[in-house]
């Protein structure tokens, strides 16, 4: 069990770090003012490789470990984190289940595209009537000789003003309730996929979430992303993995939290001393650094597991549930401390109280989070439905239990 | 052309801890990075051999976890690493560090075309090793360079000394220390630094490798030995003055007056 | 028997290009005297170019007992392997004690060459000087990580002890006209350098001011509140005859370029003084101006960390002070 970093993880998050302080932290504040994305700075980004965090050099990805490339989506998001969503959902939920599920055929078709940012990724997944009820949604794929015709429409699209590639949950026609869903990778550029306009948010500003709409959209069958019926199961694992980055996007919010907090309550004076020498706000500083400690060795050890090819699920729903509470709370208190001030749009704090609420929303809401876990640890009561003992179930990796 | 660029792994804040025994720095636990001007002078390098094509080799001396700076070094785009290290190296002042590093370069094969380092570091700023290597490998040199360009075998170059803005021609091989304002450094590339964790090379050579005597280095080899080290005395007057706006220049002048900076006036 | 007179001694190198702004030979000269008197020897003053003898008299008259002289026409631009040569030649023969030089930027870039040629200890831009009276060793006192740390150090073997000064850390002696000294042309010889030529040299400005070698350093921070605010301190730098610096939130705002930034990732300074306005004083940019004389700083916050290492703190809005600041100047310069 390691705790440090290593040599290359503290390479990777000072460079950016550096990066991020110098080149999106001051971009930050105009691209939540204006809600504009900001294209040259993607472009540098991209350059970097940004883009193709976890896809291998073969693709022109960075070919990163899991650890590292939560790293660098904490790194942005600290700084700037409308782009830190950017990219952990381009990485996360767009290209990176391209990876696991795809043919060879369609990663060398998608994959250099999404690695070096020319086209940026999405997944299509909530509908007008379908949140955290994935399995009811209602957009349908027809079977048409070689090809499926694309119906629907989906909602709050991350990336979807700017996206090139999407993926797109739909049921095929006919089938019965799980076993058609089909995950389809539709080019933004086919005829019948629309986009909307994006929404007028709260925070995360500058990242163009839109509705994304299929009217008779017509996408071949090698489009489609792992089995046709296997939709559900590349959502929930495309989730498993996106739940990481979320993670770490919101302790990135939560450590720009508490280090402006530091600084604030380390020059400002009242009744005769600096805030930080006050009980009170000690103890806020104490619990802030507390929880983002321990947020982030979650999501260290959903990373480490999923590097070892374990499953991650509970552990990746347990990060992302703390980390982003802790992101709320932890920006919530960062407004109470900067007083006044903390109202004011001088100060960046009230920016990321607004930016972290819809971490505990997106990807999965809290509540769900928690039933993914209440679920993991009822299968290890014998009885239960799906419990190892009801279905010989070997080796199920549970908290707290011995680990590979 | 052959580049070889020298560069140093420095504290990267300003937490310093001090071991009182040896009067050096204490590098363990501290995050270190490289000298800000050595990666420029990186930069320089890696831009040269774009026009000129070669090779670009990074030097280091240091203690061992020095490799992390020469391996963001191979991130950068260097073609080949060597930290030069040896429990024997530590408490070199900067003549033993120059001697120890000109044997290194001398060792190189082939003989470098030019030498590129950093003006000064942050943490020692004494600038002295760039010019002590020149010297000893018998190089021209050239310090605080902001503009370099290639002109057939020699180099035109320039730089601000003591209010002057020279342009000067040296033939090469030679050394050149460069300055901030030679040319942006790029942040690196995740993919570059990946690879250059996972799979880069860096050469190991120690003294012996070197062939270098006891004597010759460390504080054997050293003409100069800090005897103490002190943080700046805290003789700020530290007086604090609150008033109108009037009061407050009036005290002000004053003092630019007492300090001679300004005519005395009988208005 | 040191039949020349020429023997030991403490050597200042003589800087004379800037005469009438660059004083650092004239300031080392007087704390010469005062290590030569400790020390029971002479100053001896090196003076390297062509057509230089005025500078000789100057010398004298502010202090020096010799002044050794070459004159060469290759010697007439400063260059450091030909400065090298002549310079070491004498050392190797004379073996001065103390060989002192300004830490301009030849001086900075001429004396580490010096040193390892003659195997000796160099100390850079030093702020101390004092004759150990137990030792005899002259104690040097070098900054070290932008000033926030000293560090004494000792050449305990190694003759001559070398040092780069910092300008204006010691003060020239007035003028004597009547002053008696002697000037001396030792035996030189000048080999041309053909591997480093000058081909142009222009008087200039850095870009951004020249801050580090200012010896008024006017800093602006972001209390100023506005561009326009900030520009009001390049008027106020050139009623001083000074350079106007910036902190990383200024920069970052756009109000002044990244060469004016003071501070951990930009320049270091060490100006006789330095006014600080609208700074509060985070760490980060206070590394950088640790090592000026005295500092003056202006804020409306009684608790800014900047009045913990300011010797005078106004407290007042910076929006109020400057253009009074500004106002009362313009009448009197």
């Amino acid at each position: 069990m390691r705790f440090e970093p290593t040599m290359k993880q503290a390479a990777i998050r000072r460079t950016v770090r550096e990066f991020a302080e110098s080149r999106l932290a001051d971009a930050a504040v105009e691209m939540d003012r204006t809600a504009r994305f900001p294209w040259d700075l993607a472009r540098e980004m991209a350059e970097l490789q940004y883009f193709g965090l976890e896809i291998p050099a073969e693709y022109g990805g960075a070919g990163l470990d899991a650890v590292s490339s939560a790293m660098v989506v904490e790194e942005i998001s600290r700084a700037n984190a409308a782009m830190g969503l950017c990219i952990c959902v381009h990485n996360g939920v767009s290209a990176y289940p391209i990876y696991l599920f795809g043919t060879s055929e369609q990663h060398r078709r998608f994959l250099p595209l999404l690695s070096s940012g020319e086209k940026i990724g999405t997944f299509c997944l909530t509908e007008p009537n379908a949140g955290s009820d994935i399995a009811s949604i209602e957009s349908t794929a027809s079977r048409r000789g070689d090809e499926y015709v694309l119906n629907g429409n989906k909602v709050f699209v991350t990336n979807g003003g700017i996206s090139g590639i999407n993926l797109i949950l739909a049921r095929v026609q006919g089938a019965e309730r799980k076993g058609g869903l089909t995950v389809f990778i539709v080019e933004s550029e086919r005829k019948g996929l629309d986009k909307g306009p994006p929404e007028d948010l709260m925070g995360m500003r500058g990242n163009p979430v839109c509705p994304v709409s299929l009217n008779d959209c017509c996408v071949p069958r090698r489009n489609v992303l792992g089995q046709e019926g296997e939709g559900m199961k590349v959502a929930l694992s495309s989730l498993n993995g996106g739940r990481i980055g979320i993670g770490a996007q919101a302790v990135g919010i939560a450590q720009a939290s508490l280090d402006v907090s530091l600084t604030y309550a380390g020059q400002r004076y009242q009744f005769g001393k600096r805030l930080v020498e006050i009980e009170t706000i000690q103890k806020f500083l104490a619990d802030m650094a507390t929880r983002i400690e321990g947020a982030r060795l979650l999501i260290y050890r959903a990373c480490h597991l999923k590097d070892r090819g374990l499953d991650y699920a509970s552990e990746s729903a347990m990060a992302k549930l703390y980390a982003s509470e802790v992101a709320v709370e932890a920006s919530r208190r960062a407004v109470q401390i900067h007083g006044g001030y903390g109202y004011t749009k001088a100060y960046p704090v009230e920016r990321y109280y607004r930016d972290a609420k819809v971490c505990e929303i997106y990807e999965g809401t809290s509540e769900i989070q928690r039933m993914v876990i209440a679920r993991s640890l009822l299968r290890e009561i014998p009885g239960s439905k799906g419990s190892r003992s009801e279905k010989g179930v070997q080796g199920h990796q549970m908290p707290g239990r011995q680990r590979a | 052309m052959n580049i070889v660029v020298c560069i140093k792994q420095v504290p990267d804040q300003p937490t310093i801890r001090i071991d009182s025994e040896r009067m050096t720095l204490i590098r363990e636990g501290v995050e270190s990075t490289i000298n800000p001007l050595d990666r420029v002078a990186l930069e320089a390098g890696l831009h040269l051999r774009g026009r000129a094509g070669g090779q670009v080799t990074v030097l280091s001396m240091g203690p061992p976890q020095s490799e992390e700076s020469l391996r963001e070094a191979l991130a950068a785009g260097a073609d080949r690493a060597i930290l030069v290290t040896d429990p024997a190296f530590a408490g070199s002042d900067t003549l033993a560090t120059s001697h120890v590093l000109a044997r290194a370069i001398s060792r190189l094969r082939p003989f470098p075309d030019l030498l590129l380092c950093g003006m000064k570091t942050i943490d020692s700023d004494t600038g002295h090793v760039g010019p002590q290597i020149a010297e000893e490998l018998g190089l021209p040199q050239v310090c605080g360079v902001n503009e370099i360009s290639l002109e057939g075998d020699s180099l035109v170059v320039e730089r601000l000394s003591d209010g002057f803005l020279d342009t000067v021609e040296v033939t090469l091989p030679a050394l050149i220390s460069v300055n901030r304002d030679l040319c942006p450094v790029r942040s690196l590339a995740l993919g570059s630094l990946e690879t250059a964790f996972s799979q880069g090379n860096i050469a190991r050579w120690g003294r012996e490798e070197l062939g270098l005597s006891e004597e010759e280095v460390g504080p054997k080899g050293s003409a100069t030995r800090v005897q103490r080290l002190l943080t700046p005395a805290s003789t700020r007057k530290g007086e604090l003055v609150n008033g109108s706006p009037r009061l407050l220049v009036d005290r002000l002048i004053g003092t630019l007056e007492a300090l001679g900076l300004l005519d005395e006036e009988d208005g | 028997m040191d039949k020349s007179g020429l023997l030991h001694g403490v050597w200042v190198f003589g800087d004379y290009r800037n005469y009438f702004q660059n004083r650092v030979t004239l300031q080392l000269i007087a704390k010469g005297r005062e290590l030569a008197e400790t020390l029971r020897t002479r100053v001896t003053v090196l003076l390297l170019g062509e057509a230089v003898h005025q500078y000789a008299m100057e010398y004298i008259a502010h202090g020096a007992d010799i002044v050794m002289v070459a004159e060469h026409p290759d010697l007439r631009c400063y260059q450091v392997e030909s400065y090298t040569n002549v310079v070491a030649r004498w050392a190797e023969a004379f073996k001065p004690d103390i060989l002192l030089g300004g830490a301009t930027s030849f001086g900075r870039e001429f004396f580490p060459r010096l040193a390892k040629r003659l195997k000796t200890g160099l100390s850079a831009d030093c702020v101390r000087l004092e004759v150990d009276p137990d030792t005899g060793l002259l104690l040097q006192t070098t900054p070290a990580f932008g000033g926030n740390l000293l560090a004494e150090v000792v050449s305990s073997h190694r003759r001559p002890q070398m040092a780069t000064i910092h300008p204006y850390v010691f003060k020239e002696l007035p003028h004597k006209a009547s002053a008696v000294g002697r000037v001396v042309y030792p035996e030189i010889e000048v080999k041309a350098n053909t591997q480093v030529r000058v081909l142009r040299s222009r008087r200039q400005q850095a870009r951004g001011g020249n801050l580090e070698d200012a010896q008024i350093v006017i800093v602006g921070g972001r209390g100023l509140g506005s561009r326009e605010q900030f520009k009001l301190l390049f008027e106020l730098a050139e009623l001083l005859a000074g350079e106007v610096g910036a902190t990383r939130p200024v920069v970052r705002a756009g109000w002044a370029d990244e060469e004016r930034l003071l501070g951990q990732t930009g320049k270091t300074v060490k100006p006789k003084l330095l006014i600080s306005i609208g700074t509060s004083g985070a760490l980060q940019y206070t590394t950088g101006i640790n090592g000026a004389e005295t500092i003056i700083a202006v804020n409306r916050d009684a608790h800014a960390p900047i009045f913990k290492m300011a010797d005078l703190g106004l407290v007042g809005e910076s929006s109020a002070v400057l253009p009074l600041l500004l106002e009362t100047l313009r009448k009197r310069i």
